[in-house]
């Protein structure tokens, strides 16, 4: 399969492959798991991958380079696709707290790692919380809607945030699967 | 102060700004402390680049605040607060004494 064809999802599954050969380990994160986890209704045409190993940038570069991949900025971009890769620094958190369960994905083209449901709505929401992005919260909701996700524990991680009051003014809004 | 750990004179300086003042850009930080831009703007994108700060454009100018999802903040708050108590007082109330409330337009005081 070339990288032309590739969905994000396989293409996060080429480099979570790729990169894992290459003994560093990322973990996806942001607006692509909210179009992995809505599945399809949103759609991000970037994959941020949290650098949770905390390996040398340069060394991303190099095995980034071996396919194709070309560092702009703080980007990676490919030829034949617009799709944008990020690393992002670890630790691998959302705000005050590491992220729980970590899931793998086998793609056609690969495997990759990602946040679970409940983290990828807690990340969400810090963006809804800390910053009053609307956008943020209903991906949250999208993500809610799709998946089976902890909304006890979500509200506990609200509340260690200091937003317990903002967490319960929405948590209707967070109806979840199941 | 804190050079001895965060490697870097202006990188504390930088830290203690945004602190301080909650959010900051480039030049209005190398104004205050009296140094050249290119120290500043330099710990400004390596702190940005390792999600301690985040950034966003007003009008022509790049401010930079704390990110709240950083995991280590409250620690690095508390870092600073101590170490900006322990500055002279009069470093300290130029850092902490700023106007915030509004001027209106073309008010002469």
């Amino acid at each position: 399969m070339s990288i032309a064809d590739m969905t994000p999802i396989d293409l996060a599954g080429y480099i979570g492959d790729h990169l894992s050969q290459r003994g560093i380990n990322v973990v996806l994160s942001g607006g692509a798991c909210v179009a992995y986890y809505s599945k399809g209704q949103y759609v991000s045409m970037d994959l941020d991958f949290f650098n949770a190993g905390f390996s040398r940038r340069d060394k991303i570069t190099a095995a980034m380079a071996d396919i194709g991949f070309r560092e702009d900025k703080r980007y990676f971009r490919h030829p034949d696709t617009e799709f944008l890769i990020e690393f992002l620094p670890g630790p691998l958190g959302v705000g005050d707290e590491p992220v729980g369960k970590i899931i793998e994905i086998k793609t056609r083209a690969g495997t990759f790692k990602i946040i679970s449901p409940t983290d990828c709505v807690k990340d969400r929401l810090a963006g809804y919380f800390h910053w009053d992005d609307l956008q943020c919260l209903e991906q949250a909701v999208l993500v809610a809607r799709e998946n089976r996700i902890d909304l006890d524990e979500i509200e506990k991680w609200s509340a260690a945030e200091g937003k317990r009051d903002l967490f319960q003014q929405i948590r209707k809004r967070l109806k979840t699967k199941g | 102060m804190l050079e001895p750990i965060l490697g870097s004179l202006s990188c504390e300086r930088v830290l203690a700004f945004i602190f301080a003042r909650q959010e900051g850009y480039a030049r209005e930080m190398a104004r205050f402390f009296e140094t050249d831009l290119n120290p500043i703007q330099k710990q400004l994108d390596k702190l940005e680049l390792a999600g301690v700060l985040v950034s966003r454009t007003a009008g022509r100018t790049r401010l930079y605040e704390f990110n709240p999802r950083y995991a280590f903040l409250k620690e690095i708050k508390s870092l600073l607060e101590k170490a900006i108590a322990f500055y002279s007082p009069d470093d300290r109330d130029r850092l902490l004494m700023v106007r915030r409330r509004p001027r209106r337009k073309g008010k002469p005081l």
